[in-house]
C-alpha cells in the first residue's frame, strides 16, 4: 500500500484540498497530520482513496465525496460527508450538527455524540451514531437510514418523507409526518450485518429495544393525488 | 458569522486568561474579520472605589486634554496611558475614583458629548480591550497576551447590522450592575419587544445594535436576582432569532443558544478549566478536546467561581 502524508500546520485548506487531489491519485491511502479541527478537509474527493485524518476535523468535512474512505480519529464539527454520493466517512469521535446532510449515499459512521438535524435532507445511503442524536434529527429525511444506538432529542424525524430512523434509546418526541413503528426481522437482519461490520458489538437484548421512526404519509404537504400517477 | 469564546480557570487563581483567549480568537479569526474584543476579568487589582475608563479620543489637538479636563471635574485621574490605535484615534486609559458604582454611567455620559470622544468601557473588575482589525494586530497593539486574570470572553466579528467601529466591537457592556459584558454571534429578531420594557424601567441604550439589547436584558435578570444560568434560560424564552452568545460576569461566564440551534457552541470542561466557544478549533488551544459537548438548542451552561 503506498501511503502519502500531508501536514495540515500553517496550509490553508485550499492547499490541503489541492494537495489531496494531486496525491490521490498515486496513492493507496493520504494521512493529513497536525489537522487544527480545519474546516473543508477533503471537499470534493472523487477518488476511491483512504485518508486519515490524524485528529480532529471542523466544519464540511468529506463534502461531496464520491467513493473516498475517510477515517477521522478525533472529532468533527457542522456538516461532515455533506451530500456525499458515495464512499465512507467514520469519525472517532462526536460531531456537531448536520452530519450527512443531504447524502445521496455511502456510509457516515460517528462513535460517540452527534450534534442537531442529523440526516437532514438525506436521499439515500445510511448515517449510524454510536450515542445520541440531537434535535430535528432525519428533517425532510427523504431516503436512507439512520441509526442511533443512544437517544434521539426533540422533534425526531421532523417531515420525513422517505427513509427509516432506527433508534436504540429513548425517542424524546417526534416530529411532524413522523410516527414510530416495530422492527421486522429483515430490519433486524440489517441492523445486525451493519453494526457488525462497523464494530458496534450489541446482545440480542439491545438488538430488541429498536423501533423505527418512518413517515405517516409520503405526501404529507400537498394532497394525495401524486402528480407521478 | 462572528466567533465567541469564554474560559474560566476554577482554581481562582490569576492565570494568562489574555493569552488563552487571544489564541481562542486566532483561531476563530475566520469567522469575522471586521474587529475583535475581550473582557478580561480578575486581573486589575484596583481598590474598591477605583474604576478604569477607556476612552476613544481622535488624534486632535486639544482634544485629550478637554477629555483630561472633564473627566478632573468629576473626579481626580489617578494613572493614565495612551495606547496608539489606527484610523487617527487614540485610546486614553485613566483611573479614577469614585464615590459609587452609578457615578460611573453619568461620567461615562458626561465625557460622550465631547465631539470625538466615545467612552469604550468604565470598568471595576475587567479589562476591555477591543478595536477594529484582526486579532493578532489587536493582540500586539494592546499586549493581551501579558494580561492576567481568573477567566474572560472574547469576541471575532463579521458585521451584519451595524457599523464596524471600536464602540460596536464586542464585548458590550451593561451599567445596570457592575462589569456585565457579552460577546454575541447571530441576531435577536424581536428586538424592539426585548428594548421596550428595559427602557420603561429606565436602563439606556447607546446603540440600536441587538447585542447591546442582551447585556442590559441579563444584567436586568441579574439585578432582579436571577442567577447566571437562570437569567441565560429565560433569555432563551424570551428571544427569538439565531444566536449563540456568551456573559462574562465578575464570577464566571455562560452560554445560551438559541431553541432551533441556528448557532454554533461546543464546550470542554475538566478539573482545572471550563472553555465555551463556536469551535473546537478554539477549545483546542486551552484545553484537551477528546470529550467535547455541543451545546443542544435552547440549551443554557455557566461556570461561576
Amino acid at each position: 500500500m503506498q501511503e502519502f502524508e500531508i501536514n495540515a500546520n500553517h496550509k490553508t485548506p485550499r492547499e490541503i484540498n489541492q494537495a489531496i487531489k494531486k496525491s490521490a491519485k498515486e496513492n493507496d491511502k493520504i494521512i493529513i497530520k497536525n489537522p487544527n479541527a480545519m474546516h473543508y478537509m477533503v471537499a470534493g474527493l472523487t477518488e476511491p482513496v483512504e485518508v486519515l485524518i490524524d485528529g480532529s476535523a471542523g466544519y464540511f468535512v468529506g463534502t461531496m465525496i464520491h467513493g473516498a474512505k475517510i477515517h477521522i480519529n478525533g472529532n468533527a464539527g457542522w456538516f461532515p460527508a455533506d451530500n456525499m454520493t458515495e464512499g465512507e466517512v467514520i469519525i472517532d469521535g462526536s460531531a456537531g450538527d448536520g452530519v450527512g446532510q443531504g447524502i445521496y449515499g455511502g456510509v457516515v459512521v460517528v462513535k460517540r455524540d452527534a450534534g442537531s438535524r442529523t440526516g437532514e435532507i438525506m436521499k439515500n445511503g445510511t448515517i449510524i451514531i454510536g450515542g445520541n442524536s440531537g434535535f430535528m434529527s432525519g428533517l425532510f429525511m427523504m431516503g436512507g437510514r439512520i441509526i442511533v444506538l443512544g437517544d434521539i432529542s426533540n422533534d425526531a424525524g421532523e417531515s420525513i418523507i422517505r427513509g427509516a430512523i432506527y433508534v436504540k434509546g429513548d425517542i424524546k418526541s417526534l416530529g411532524k409526518n413522523a410516527k414510530v413503528e416495530e422492527i421486522n426481522d429483515k430490519d433486524k437482519e440489517e441492523l445486525i450485518e451493519l453494526l457488525t461490520n462497523y464494530g458496534f458489538q450489541l446482545t440480542e437484548d439491545d438488538y430488541k429495544k429498536f423501533k423505527k421512526i418512518v413517515p405517516r404519509s409520503n405526501r404529507p404537504f400537498y394532497g394525495k393525488e401524486s402528480e407521478e400517477g | 458569522m462572528c466567533g465567541i469564546a469564554g474560559v474560566v480557570f476554577k482554581d481562582g487563581k490569576l492565570h494568562r486568561v489574555g493569552d488563552s483567549l487571544t489564541k481562542m480568537l486566532d483561531a476563530l479569526q475566520h469567522r469575522g474579520p471586521d474587529s475583535a474584543g475581550f473582557a478580561i476579568y480578575g486581573g486589575l487589582g484596583l481598590m474598591e472605589d477605583e474604576y478604569l475608563l477607556n476612552i476613544e479620543v481622535k488624534e486632535k489637538p486639544g482634544l485629550l486634554e478637554q477629555v483630561k479636563s472633564m473627566v478632573n471635574t468629576a473626579t481626580q485621574i489617578k494613572n493614565e496611558e495612551i495606547i496608539p490605535s489606527v484610523e487617527n484615534y487614540i485610546i486614553y486609559r485613566c483611573k479614577v475614583s469614585l464615590n459609587s458604582f452609578s457615578q460611573l454611567k453619568p461620567l461615562i455620559m458626561d465625557i460622550d458629548k465631547i465631539n470625538d470622544v466615545i467612552v469604550l468601557n468604565g470598568s471595576h473588575s475587567f479589562e476591555m480591550i477591543k478595536d477594529v482589525g484582526l486579532v493578532k494586530d489587536i493582540a500586539a497593539r494592546y499586549d493581551t497576551h501579558s494580561k492576567q486574570g481568573t477567566h474572560g470572553i472574547g469576541h471575532t466579528r463579521f458585521s451584519t447590522e451595524s457599523i464596524v467601529d471600536r464602540y460596536h466591537a464586542h464585548p458590550f457592556q451593561s451599567y445596570i450592575i457592575p462589569d456585565i459584558t457579552v460577546v454575541h454571534n447571530g441576531q435577536i429578531t424581536n428586538y424592539w419587544k426585548l428594548r421596550d420594557p428595559l427602557e420603561r424601567k429606565g436602563h439606556i441604550f447607546e446603540t440600536t445594535n441587538d447585542t447591546e439589547c442582551i447585556v442590559h436584558y441579563i444584567a436586568d435578570k441579574l439585578k432582579e436576582g436571577y442567577k447566571l444560568e437562570e437569567a441565560l434560560e429565560q433569555s432563551i424564552k424570551d428571544m427569538d432569532g439565531p444566536f449563540s452568545y456568551i456573559i462574562g460576569t465578575p464570577n464566571g461566564v455562560g452560554i445560551a443558544k438559541d431553541q432551533l440551534g441556528l448557532r454554533p457552541g461546543v464546550l470542554a470542561e475538566n478539573n482545572e478549566v471550563f472553555a465555551i466557544a463556536s469551535e473546537e478549533v478554539a477549545l483546542r488551544e486551552v484545553i484537551d478536546t477528546h470529550d467535547i459537548e455541543q451545546i443542544s438548542p435552547g440549551e443554557a451552561r455557566a461556570y461561576t467561581i
